[in-house]
């Protein structure tokens, strides 16, 4: 009858739940939503906020030249292939930044257990990541360029508008966007702390860009234009920019790639790589 | 009906067996698990959540196979894990409602569950804080509260008085019996303390080395460890003495006096022996038992018999 009360905040009994349960999609969803506002500082502190949003703005900047130069000057500024290769240190620091802010945390304070506890499991936890890493990834390159055609539509120039460039920039942005954003997220995932991690993918793109442009140079000097053309491809911005030649046609941004499929098939090589790496990887670090 | 069960549960690690056919049951209410560090404990755990794979043997956790049905039971149990899990840069109410989330609980109710079971938990004011921030105690509580979140039918707590002090151990523990009976969650709580466990649980298992030591309901389990601690300023070979006198049995550890609990006249019979020697009492506590006395008891009786 005289029950001892245990605090005024404890009198307010428990109430059951008994709402809807909606899964494993849902909350793959939501972790993919939560990941992608992760990406661009949403959510977390205002510090966090300043570097992908620096870059997301410096990446606009060429996309506000060129409609610039086709209203005063009529005459076409960045063209739509070349984007991304041009941009490609901007791109690398973005991956590299944000990769880490992405899967650190919850490695480096172990959090991972407390999803994989729920209806959330490895496959799931590593795909939302890596999909919102591909579309911030993507938005970064595409925004611009979306831009740019639509400010080529509204000012109406000389000519048809060239939507089978931007498409073609598009559709290899999104490939770039994955094969960047799989490496990322697994070299970063590998080093839980945050600043090695972000000090790691640029380590790796540095080296890329310099073994492929050392290669580049030595090979083009003993006149080896075979072994020049496939050492472009050691960097993986002109990797995609052989596979945008290869499938759609058009300038290169750079030298001679090599002919025919190979540029395709080690792009889907590499992107198999790096996403069976991150799932490793995830499932080595569920089994500790 | 069985809240969980194994049979002949085996698990093998390189080099390391952590479970060694294990037979185990627990019914609804609270259970202990209580064994060493390294018994086999958080290894069970995982195994029953359908984590890891047993080598051997089966498992049924409310009716489902962790094996093939892992994903099913996760959405209707709670585990909160022995080891830090929180991140610091977020705040308590945004880490619980993010979590009800990932359990497929929709952003509307996710919140609500939240501020409830925060709540309920006891954290006020400081859950719009960064988790990095919190005392021990604050932590333990933000663990508990995700564990309870989703509302699931059975929670797995492990070790979650670990690093609290006396009196946040009795508040967990508290907490941890009104979530068995208020709320109506089936606990498996695990400590390498038997005796903090005793108060809060209906039936207790005790494991070693991945082997079943003992499975029994609480009661019997109280019956042969309980103990009175007795400490006095000065005078205690007197007191020995009396009690002796009384009828108790006591014995000795450094400033310490082990009364055996007989039943509530042995209480009388302290209070009575310190009274009338005229003794300054510093210490009455009901017994901490860890899990050496379990070993220790059935020995003695052996020696007792003989």
């Amino acid at each position: 009858m005289s029950e001892p009360a245990s605090g005024v905040i404890h009198d307010i009994g428990y109430r059951h739940y008994d709402g809807p349960r909606l899964g494993s999609w849902y909350a793959t969803r939501a972790l993919f939503v939560y990941s992608l506002r992760a990406a661009f500082g949403f959510g977390r502190t205002a510090r966090a906020k300043i570097m992908p949003f620096g870059l997301a703005t410096v990446m606009l900047l060429p996309a506000v030249v060129s409609i610039a130069m086709m209203a005063l000057l009529k005459e076409r500024g960045m063209p739509y292939p070349g984007f991304f290769v041009y941009m490609q240190a901007i791109l690398s620091i973005f991956v590299a930044s944000q990769s880490p802010a992405l899967v650190a945390p919850d490695l480096r304070h172990r959090v991972l257990p407390l999803y994989l506890s729920r209806p959330v499991g490895v496959p799931q936890y590593a795909g939302a990541k890596l999909a919102a890493m591909t579309l911030a990834v993507f938005l970064v390159i595409g925004v611009p360029l979306t831009l740019v055609y639509a400010g080529e539509l509204l000012i109406d120039l000389e000519g048809p508008p060239q939507t089978g460039e931007y498409l073609a920039a598009l559709t290899t942005g999104l490939c770039l966007a994955l094969l960047l954003s799989a490496f990322g997220l697994t070299i970063a995932s590998l080093t839980p702390r945050r600043g090695l991690g972000v000090a790691s993918v640029i380590a790796v793109y540095l080296l890329l860009l310099a073994v492929s442009g050392v290669l580049v140079g030595t090979f083009e000097s003993i006149g080896s234009g075979t072994a020049a053309a496939w050492s472009y491809l050691i960097n993986p911005f002109f990797l995609l920019d052989a596979v945008r030649v290869a499938l759609f046609g058009g300038e290169s941004a750079s030298g001679q790639y090599p002919d025919g499929p190979g540029p395709v098939l080690l792009t889907a090589a590499l992107v198999a790589l790096g996403v069976a790496a991150l799932f490793l990887r995830y499932r080595k670090a569920a089994a500790k | 009906m069985h809240i969980l069960e194994t049979e002949e549960l085996t698990k093998h690690f390189p080099g390391v067996t952590a479970l060694d056919r294990l037979t185990v049951a627990a019914g609804s209410g609270v259970t202990g698990l209580v064994g060493a560090n390294g018994a086999g404990k958080s290894t069970l755990i995982k195994i029953l959540l359908g984590l890891q794979p047993p080598t051997s043997g089966r498992a049924r956790v409310l009716d489902l196979d962790p094996a093939t049905d892992g994903a099913r039971i996760r959405t209707l149990v709670g585990y909160m894990p022995e080891h830090d899990c929180l991140p610091p840069e977020v705040s308590a109410t945004e880490l619980v409602v993010h979590l009800a989330r990932m359990s497929g609980l929709p952003k509307v109710a996710a919140r609500e569950r939240a501020a409830d079971v925060l709540r309920h938990v006891g954290l006020l004011e400081e859950r719009y804080r960064p988790i990095g921030g919190y005392s021990t105690g604050m932590k333990q509580r933000v663990k508990l509260a995700q564990a309870l979140v989703h509302d699931p039918r059975l929670v797995f707590l492990d070790e979650p008085t670990n690093g609290l002090d006396p009196r946040g151990r009795e508040e967990m523990l508290t907490l941890i019996r009104r979530i068995g009976t208020e709320f109506g969650i089936s606990v498996l709580v695990t400590s390498h303390l038997l005796g903090e466990l005793e108060r809060i649980c209906d039936h207790v298992v005790v494991i070693d080395a991945g082997r079943l030591l003992r499975s029994s309901a609480i009661t019997e389990f109280t019956q042969a460890t309980q103990s009175l601690t007795v400490e006095v300023e000065e005078g205690a070979d007197a007191l020995v003495a009396r009690l002796t006198e009384l009828g108790q049995s006591v014995s000795v550890q450094g400033r310490l006096l082990t009364v055996k609990m007989l039943g509530p006249e042995t209480y009388d019979a302290v209070r009575d022996a310190v009274a009338g020697l005229e003794l300054c009492l510093i210490r009455l506590e009901q017994g901490r038992h860890r899990i050496e006395d379990v070993f220790r008891e059935p020995l003695g009786e052996e020696v007792a018999g003989v």
